[in-house]
């Protein structure tokens, strides 16, 4: 018992003078404004719905998953969405491990609130077969760090786990129709969420001097602060939840304009979501065209496709139904699919024209490669991948023509979660450091396996 | 590693050392007495590291591991900045980053009788002096300095407190004064108190607080 006395954090007298006085003067200890948001940074992970969120030195991590299972008998026709929140103990020394706690129910309700109240989340698409089956979706919050400011932090992690999500792709079959077939990713290409809009939490601290309010409080600024409240609110500046649990009391101006500063911030803080999510769909949308060539061609071979261009992305997770079903669905990969297509068919002239559509789509990331897209990254991947496996040895692999098959498979598929369960941003900045040297690498014994093989490809 | 226990221990004295080095052999060295600090151990005739860190010796026979960490291990003689957790009877529990709570008798002040008891509320931040420090006891501390002075040991009033690692609260307390502490002196005036447990509390008379 003594001991855990010992661990807990404590605050002294002198401290909480100080940030008192220190917020009269309108300054905050880590020399913020009071109405400034900490740092925000978002990361994602291979997994489709994951998302890391870090604010200053808060740390949150949100999961969705998603299972069928039977509606609501008063709602036949809706999905549903539930929230569940881990207060880990390595995240502050009063978090205890089992039952979660008021603040740890609290802080899920709210989030929920937002999301649900405000039906930003489409629960209608998530039906199956009305009365029967429908999608319940399921966001796992986990807290790491507890550096004040939980539920911001964790709102802003289920969202975009939310906008990363993919559920399986399912239709109806079966003799009577009543059958639901879920289709694995493999076959069909899964579908996002339907979410309408992005309610975002903004919690504000009071503090006992007069209208003394802060935003996004740190660990000090809570253990000291009378009260807070958090308005949910989106960037059309609609309210979605106002959520103040005892505290102080507050001045009704002073809540007027919090809401006004909530606006503003709701408005930021949605456009750094949304530009998050689109740079990590893109780079998935990018990750994907470069399987393709490795699939496609080997069954397109009256296309006279090049079967140098089976880099090693043989994720071969996508055949040729699945390729069309991509096309169709995601508009995103959609331009750069019909991208690719055409250069596939048009073989012979391809180099200017995948780089200069590769350049129109994709901008930033591939501005670098001065050679095409889909090459390029292949091989780095292969690189990173392989760890140092050697490069012919692997393209001969993929000249046998292993589209689906057993062994390229299992061995590559790891290898690449373990690469790219880094974050993003470090292996494609990786993969630019390392196109200097590899790409002449690249490029030569490529050639030399054209010769061999039977493609049609000029280079 | 095994070459140079027999020679002199001083080739180790503010050096590196990982646990499992062997830095003196007591073979060697007869009739003496050595104090040994933390991080080292006795096996039989030879002195080994548990902790890794810089091998420290001090006249006459002194000899200590010492790292910087965030956690604060309780040595007597420190000088550490506590926070008053809850007064019992007999004693103040402080805690001092350390292990466990740390007892500081009520009576151990200058001048300090059972009439004029301080009283400090929970949170107040103290300067005090670590006077008992064996494993597995709560350590005990002392407002006042070994002849019983006070010594500028006691609240410390206002101000603000931050944490750090036990080596840069060092580093801040080594003579000549630190470098940080010379430069900032010379934009401000200043009092501090540094606690080899890794709390630092600044005082600025100002009439605006300001931060470090």
């Amino acid at each position: 018992m003594e001991t855990r006395l010992a661990n807990i954090w404590r605050l002294t007298v002198n401290e909480k003078k100080f940030i008192e006085t220190a917020l009269q003067s309108d300054l905050r200890i880590d020399g913020r404004r009071p109405f400034d948001f900490r740092n925000i940074s978002i990361k994602f992970s291979r997994e489709e719905g994951s998302a890391e969120v870090q604010l200053g030195q808060t740390h949150v991590m949100a999961f969705v998953t998603a299972q069928l299972t039977q509606p609501y008998k008063d709602r036949p026709n809706e999905g549903t969405l539930s929230m569940f929140t881990e207060f880990s103990p390595m995240a502050d020394p009063s978090f205890e491990p089992g039952r979660p706690s008021e603040a740890a129910v609290e802080l899920g309700r709210v989030i929920d609130r937002g999301l649900r109240e405000s039906r930003a989340v489409d629960t209608e698409s998530l039906c199956v077969l009305s009365g029967k089956s429908v999608w319940a979706v399921r966001v796992d919050l986990h807290i790491l760090d507890n550096g004040g400011n939980l539920v911001d932090a964790a709102n802003i992690a289920a969202l975009a786990a939310l906008l990363t999500f993919r559920r399986p792709e399912c239709s109806l079959g079966g003799e009577d129709g009543q059958q639901v077939i879920v289709h694995p990713p493999e076959v069909r290409e899964p579908l996002p969420l339907i979410i309408h809009h992005l309610p975002i939490a903004v919690t504000f601290a009071f503090f006992s001097n007069e209208s003394t309010v802060v935003v996004d409080p740190t660990h000090y600024e809570e253990a000291v602060m009378g009260g807070r409240m958090t308005a949910t609110l989106n960037a059309n500046n609609d309210i979605c939840a106002i959520q103040k649990a005892g505290g102080e009391g507050v001045l009704q101006s002073v809540i007027m304009q919090c809401l006004r500063i909530a606006g503003q911030k709701a408005y930021d803080i949605t456009t750094k979501i949304k530009n998050a999510v689109e740079s990590y769909n893109t780079e998935r949308a990018l990750r994907k065209i470069k399987r393709h060539p490795s699939s496609v061609a080997l069954d397109i071979s009256g296309a006279g496709v090049n079967i140098g261009k089976n880099q090693n992305k043989p994720v071969p997770q996508k055949g040729d139904s699945e390729r069309s079903n991509l096309t169709s669905e995601k508009s995103v990969a959609d331009q750069s699919m019909d991208i690719e297509g055409e250069a596939k068919s048009s073989e012979q002239q391809q180099t200017n024209k995948i780089d200069g559509d590769a350049k129109n789509f994709i901008g930033g990331p591939s501005s670098w490669d001065p050679y095409p897209a889909g090459v390029n990254s292949d091989f780095l991947k292969a690189s990173l991948a392989s760890h140092g496996i050697t490069m012919p040895s692997r393209k001969e692999q993929d000249s046998r023509g292993e589209n689906m098959s057993g062994e390229a498979k299992p061995v590559e598929p790891p290898e690449d979660i373990n690469v790219s369960s880094s974050n993003i941003e470090a292996s494609e900045t990786v993969l630019r450091t390392n196109g200097e040297k590899t790409l002449k690498d690249a490029v030569k014994p490529k050639n030399k396996r054209k010769m061999k093989s039977s493609s049609t490809s000029g280079r | 590693m095994e070459n140079k226990p027999s020679s002199s221990p001083t080739s180790f004295v503010d050096q590196s050392v990982v646990p499992g080095d062997v830095v003196l052999d007591l073979s060697n060295m007869t009739n003496q007495t050595l104090k040994l600090g933390g991080g080292l151990r006795q096996d039989c005739d030879a002195i080994s590291v548990m902790k890794a860190g810089k091998l420290r010796f001090s006249n006459p026979n002194k000899y200590w591991v010492e790292s910087s960490q965030k956690r604060y291990v309780p040595h007597a003689g420190d000088s550490v900045l506590g926070i008053v957790v809850d007064s019992k009877a007999d004693n103040f529990l402080v805690d001092i980053k350390g292990p466990g709570l740390a007892f500081l008798p009520v009576l151990a002040f200058e001048g300090g009788t059972r009439r004029n008891i301080p009283r400090f509320e929970i949170g107040t931040l103290l300067y005090v002096r670590v006077v008992k420090a064996n494993p597995g006891m709560n350590p005990e501390l002392s407002c006042t300095d070994a002849s019983g002075k006070a010594a500028e040991f006691g609240q410390l009033k206002d101000g603000y407190m931050f944490e750090s690692s036990t080596g840069l609260s060092r580093m801040l307390l080594s003579s000549p004064t630190c470098p940080v502490l010379d430069a900032l002196g010379k934009k401000l005036s200043f009092e501090t108190a540094v606690g080899l447990n890794g709390r630092v509390w600044v005082f600025i008379l100002f009439l605006r607080p300001s931060y470090l």
